[in-house]
């Protein structure tokens, strides 16, 4: 009985802990969406990361970048930006690349595009962005 | 091979793929060759537009007469004009935007200079190239582009910090080439003529070099801690924009820079660049100034070395060149000679060099910025001399020639994208050999200052 107790309380620890750092004490939420060719879209997208970390602070707020469409191209392993990418990554901004985008592209190229380390494959950037409203996210297409 | 080196081998590969990615887009070569990984548009449309207003205070020669340098180009037929210089509009970019490893760029002109007026040209491509980034190390630029050279010329114009090119780019680099047909007006190497009727100045029938040639160029740049180094080699049809190969010959194009990056991006990126360059290769030229196309085959070699620093508010920047055949002499002498009738005066076969010095002042807190420039270009420096046999007056003396020229300048910087420049040069001309009055001297003791203005948008 004993036993079953601790195990049933650390399961509530593993829980609590898991939910902690998923960011529920974060004072705000946000989902930057890129799914645009614009070049000048991928500088802005990371401008506007960067800015919500400086003003909210890191351990304050969740931020997350869902790439999709021609927008994947920002997640690209050689993209311009990945030393940013890097940084921000390092200051918790999530990175998100979806995996329909990755297949048609894969198609396209005839070998699957090269993404950034900090890339997290996503099943589809629409459902993972809806996905993160329903859970208080807050949406920003910049 | 031993294990040891195979280490070194995989090391330096290693190191160089690493560089190859980290290097982006840092340089001329960079900047004009390649794109933005993953961030290319599939078509960027850019271009920018000069309009320039030019007073040339010269006096006029013995035989009340004027030719270049005091008339304004290209035209050729007046002491002040207002010109548009360049119209340049075109499209940059990666074609197919998910491989970054392909990317072109396109320009044409519209403007009135070097390029368009000879043959009245109402446009002209500049530059049409495509860029393979494959080769880790060894990028491949095929097409019409800029050779790799002179800071001067393979800079983008417009962050040119001057209207006008000093005279030994102008020069000694700015290529003009041989008429095709080999068929001079004996008239066009004539004396001095009088406005307001100047015709016969302008022999030349082909664009200028612009400082662009067709070919293949392998080159990439190297990041090392805040270092870049760069290299290109390229090989081409030597004949600037106006294609093809007819001497049968290529020219061969190398060059190196070493650069301490120490911020910024762009065509102003601050650092100190260091760049040595070479260019060699064969024209066909037929100096016989007759209407029967006897063309014999001229060496081509140019070669410098320079540096510059740019850390506002400050910039300094200096370059020596040198050449050796196929040296103009003259607007209206496209037998590359200036009297056939001597042994002297001889460019298709004569050495020059020159240098400038510049700075400029970034005035702090102010869109304004003063720059100011030395240089010196000796043409004909080993010239054969006329016999001393010949006629006292003439005797001993060569068609040696030293142009110096003091620039003054100021730019107002309007918005990132628009500038105004001003500027006034003095220039000392004269023919080392000769005195005041005599020989070319005639018409060289009248050159003074030229005042010039320009309005530059880039869009």
């Amino acid at each position: 009985m004993k036993k079953l107790i601790s195990m049933f309380l650390l399961l509530i620890a593993a829980s609590l802990s898991y939910q902690v750092q998923a960011g529920d004490f974060a004072e705000e939420k946000i989902v930057l969406q890129i799914s645009d060719p614009n070049p000048f879209k991928q500088t802005l997208v990371l401008n506007v990361a960067s800015n919500l970390v400086k003003f909210y602070g890191q351990d304050k707020v969740e931020v997350e970048i869902v790439a999709f469409g021609p927008g994947l191209r920002l997640l690209f392993e050689e993209n311009v930006n990945s030393g940013r990418i890097n940084g921000l990554a390092s200051s918790g901004v999530k990175f998100a690349a979806c995996k329909n985008t990755i297949k048609a592209m894969t198609k396209k190229l005839g070998h699957a595009p090269e993404l950034h380390s900090s890339a997290v494959p996503v099943s589809a950037g629409v459902v993972r962005i809806i996905d993160l409203e329903n859970k208080g996210y807050k949406l920003i297409k910049p | 091979m031993n294990h040891k080196k195979k280490l070194l081998v995989k090391a330096i590969g290693v190191g160089l793929l690493t560089c190859a990615s980290a290097a982006q887009a840092a340089n001329w070569l960079m900047l004009q060759g390649t794109e933005k990984d993953g961030q290319s548009a599939r078509a960027k449309l850019w271009g920018f537009v000069q309009v320039q207003y030019q007073n040339d205070r010269s006096s006029a020669n013995s035989g009340d007469g004027y030719i270049p340098p005091k008339l304004i180009g290209p035209n050729l037929n007046s002491q002040s004009a207002f010109n548009v210089n360049r119209a340049r509009i075109g499209v940059r970019g990666t074609g197919f935007p998910l491989d970054n490893k392909v990317n072109y760029f396109f320009l044409a002109e519209f403007g009135n200079n070097g390029i368009t007026a000879p043959g009245d040209r109402n446009v002209r491509i500049t530059d049409a190239s495509i860029t393979l980034n494959h080769i880790p190390g060894a990028r491949v630029r095929a097409g019409l582009f800029k050779t790799p050279g002179a800071e001067e010329g393979l800079q983008a114009i417009h962050v040119f910090d001057y209207i006008n090119f000093t005279t030994v780019t102008n020069q000694l680099l700015l290529e003009r080439f041989p008429n095709s047909n080999g068929s001079y007006d004996a008239a066009i190497n004539n004396a001095p003529i009088g406005l307001p009727s100047p015709t016969g100045i302008g022999a030349f029938d082909s664009s200028v070099g612009a400082f662009r040639d067709t070919g293949i160029q392998v080159f990439d740049t190297f990041k090392v801690d805040n270092w870049e180094h760069s290299y290109a080699v390229m090989y081409g049809n030597g004949n600037g924009l106006n294609f093809g190969n007819g001497d049968g010959h290529y020219d061969t194009y190398l060059y190196w820079s070493s650069e301490l990056v120490f911020g910024g991006k762009g065509g102003r990126r601050q650092g100190l660049k260091m760049f040595a360059w070479g260019q060699s290769g064969k024209r066909l030229l037929d100096t016989t100034n007759d209407t029967t196309y006897n063309p014999e085959s001229y060496d081509r070699d140019r070669s410098g070395l320079g540096f510059k620093y740019l850390q506002k508010p400050f910039r300094v920047s200096a370059e020596y060149m040198q050449g050796k055949g196929m040296i103009f002499v003259g607007q209206d002498k496209a037998t590359f000679d200036i009297n056939p009738a001597v042994a002297g005066g001889n460019g298709e076969e004569g050495k020059a060099n020159g240098y400038y010095l510049e700075g400029g002042w970034y005035i702090p807190n102010s869109k304004w910025e003063i720059d100011l420039r030395y240089d010196i270009y000796n043409r004909l420096t080993d010239d054969t001399p006329f016999p001393a046999g010949a006629p006292p007056a003439v005797a001993g003396k060569t068609f040696e020639m030293n142009f110096q020229t003091i620039t003054l300048g100021a730019q107002y910087h309007i918005n990132k994208k628009t500038r105004i420049n001003m500027e006034v040069s003095d220039r000392t001309f004269e023919a080392v050999d000769w005195d005041s009055g005599a020989g070319p001297n005639a018409n060289l003791d009248g050159v003074s200052q030229r005042y010039a203005i320009q309005l530059t948008h880039v869009f």
